[in-house]
């Protein structure tokens, strides 16, 4: 009960934090939306003949909202707490301590949840459809704030058990070749074969396809089965992690 | 009733270096207490023990009755702690960054919003309060952090180097926050400093903490009347010959327990020191030494740390060497 008020309240000093940084919170919407209307303006008249989507800007949602996810910046955010002290200060309260770390990574969760939907809204009006409706896209938000916490996790471990912002830095650039590594830009039937084995192996790329499978076929059962079960894997292994590093700083 | 007891308390770091060499505390509640020593003397890290940020190598501390390595939530209920470099968010005002720490205390919305006006009165900051922690000055953060540590009536309060970098009045303004709490509220302080006449001014109790072990402790008059002697400067003429001559003679008079040279004076400790004033002046005077000025003091809390650790309290500067096992 107390966790939960907590991390509530940690959560909303967070959000606030990043509304008071205009410049950051542009960027992260920016960003993904630049690369979005890149992609639509370069492969859409040549996505339906060369590798068979007609519905390129539903195509390239999904990679967007990914983009936008790995801005999850729990990691960041406790370590620029703990060099200001304020780690400290939190710590020094009658809060239990995990709300320290929850409270970061829900903020992660909610910014996450709020830029997917802002990206679908944009996506609708540059053509993409959902074709699994309402509930497919409330769906594809859950996804996406699941994933911020999941791949958030890293830089929070990252955080905790190094307390240096360059080795936080390091999980972003843990997920960019994840991120590149899969059928961001197009399917993986047309990669190379080096390239169609690395994001065969890679979580992300069921994560995406998962998503996928909701904006462009509707309800398909095994592309979401497959998405939650790399979820759950790459989960289990970033939780883990933070786990250890959580018990490393002994607080 | 002790507020903080601790016993053989220990904390190493790797590879073999001691910070914390097993100290005894017994702090009875109500009383400001002195914690004094040069940065690396191991203050903060005893500090950071006793409020439930590092766990002890070996020993036992206990606060409010309260075992530090188990009961760490129930301790930090009960005391507040304004850490060296006030560590607070830039980003929020004063008046949220009061209130959040409320809320994380247990108080109600409406509490915590009316205990952040009272606190933002009682230190200054009323008319700031609604401005970002990032534009305040250093005087202004601390005082800020003061009362983010009062937020939740603590009956013990942590102040670790609370004046450090301050100028004369915001430190001022600091100890008379810190005596108020004490006499007015009966809060126990337990305050470290490199400032030996803060914890003159404001200790009832001082410990000299040096690599790691306490040297000495008691109340400032005990730790200074049991040096036994007075201190009377001399100021010789003639530059350093003159003063090493001087030194020379006086370790001969009666009565006196210690000479030092200290920059351009002679310090000469000796008992009844006003009745000894006329026998240095005839001698030194007998020798052809010319005195620029004589003057007789009691013995201040930098002769006690003089005597105890054999060096002068600099503040800001490292102690003399690590300490290793």
């Amino acid at each position: 009960m107390r966790l939960a008020r907590d991390s509530y309240l940690l959560t909303m000093r967070t959000i606030r934090e990043s509304l008071r940084n205009p410049a950051l919170l542009g960027g992260n919407v920016f960003i993904p939306l630049f690369f979005f209307f890149v992609n639509l303006g370069v492969f859409k008249n040549i996505a339906a003949t060369g590798f068979g989507v007609t519905d390129y800007a539903g195509f390239a949602l999904p990679a967007a909202i990914l983009q936008a996810v790995s801005n999850a910046s729990a990691g960041q955010g406790l370590v620029q707490d703990m060099q200001r002290g304020y780690f400290d200060k939190l710590a020094l309260t009658a809060a239990p301590r995990p709300a320290l770390i929850l409270g970061r990574m829900g903020a992660d969760v909610t910014m996450a949840i709020v830029l997917s939907a802002l990206i679908i809204g944009v996506g609708m009006i540059a053509g993409a459809r959902i074709e699994s409706g309402i509930a497919g896209a409330l769906l594809l938000l859950l996804m996406s704030g699941v994933f911020a916490l999941v791949y958030g996790a890293m830089g929070v471990a990252l955080a905790l058990r190094t307390g240096s912002p360059q080795m936080v830095q390091l999980s972003f650039l843990l997920f960019f070749p994840l991120l590149f590594l899969s059928p961001a830009f197009a399917p993986k039937e047309v990669f190379t074969g080096w390239l169609e084995f690395l994001a065969t192996i890679n979580p992300v790329t069921y994560v995406m396809e998962g998503m996928r499978s909701l904006v462009l076929t509707g309800w398909d059962g095994a592309a979401l089965w497959k998405a939650a079960a790399a979820m759950g894997g790459l989960g289990l292994f970033t939780f883990t992690m933070t786990a250890l590093a959580y018990r490393h700083r002994s607080l | 009733m002790l507020a903080i007891h601790a016993q053989a308390l220990v904390r190493t770091f790797p590879p073999d270096i001691r910070a914390v060499d097993g100290i005894d505390l017994a702090i009875e509640a109500g009383r400001v207490f002195g914690f004094l020593g040069q940065n690396g003397s191991g203050k903060t890290t005893t500090v950071r023990m006793l409020t439930t940020l590092l766990r002890p190598t070996s020993g036992a501390a206990f606060v409010d009755g309260l075992d530090v390595t188990k009961q760490g939530a129930a301790i930090r209920q009960r005391i507040g702690v304004a850490l060296q470099e006030a560590g607070l968010d830039d980003v929020q005002t004063g008046r949220e960054l009061l209130t959040l720490q409320g809320r994380l205390f247990g108080m109600g919305a409406g509490e915590a919003k009316a205990r952040a006006a009272e606190l933002l009165r009682v230190v200054d900051l009323e008319f700031s309060a609604d401005r970002r922690v990032g534009t305040y000055s250093g005087g202004m953060k601390r005082r800020l952090d003061l009362a983010a540590a009062l937020v939740h009536r603590p009956s013990i309060v942590f102040l670790d180097e609370p004046t450090t970098g301050l100028d004369p009045i915001s430190r001022d303004a600091i100890w008379r926050y810190v005596q108020r709490l004490n006499q007015e509220e009966g809060l126990t302080v337990f305050l470290t400093t490199q400032y030996l006449e803060e914890a003159d001014r404001l200790a009832h109790e001082v410990a000299i903490m040096d690599s790691g072990k306490i040297v000495a402790q008691g109340s400032p008059a005990e730790l200074k009347g049991a040096l036994g002697a007075d201190v009377v400067t001399v100021r010789p003429e003639g530059g350093e010959a003159a003063r090493t001559r001087a030194a020379e003679i006086l370790r001969n008079l009666g009565g006196v327990e210690e000479v030092r040279q200290d920059g351009e004076a002679v310090r000469v400790y000796i008992r009844e020191g006003a009745r000894a004033i006329p026998r240095v002046v005839l001698l030194l005077d007998e020798a052809g030494i010319a005195l620029a000025d004589v003057q007789h003091s009691q013995p201040t809390l930098d002769d006690v740390f003089l005597r105890t650790t054999g060096h002068h309290i600099e503040p800001g500067v490292a102690a003399p060497a690590g300490v290793k096992k």
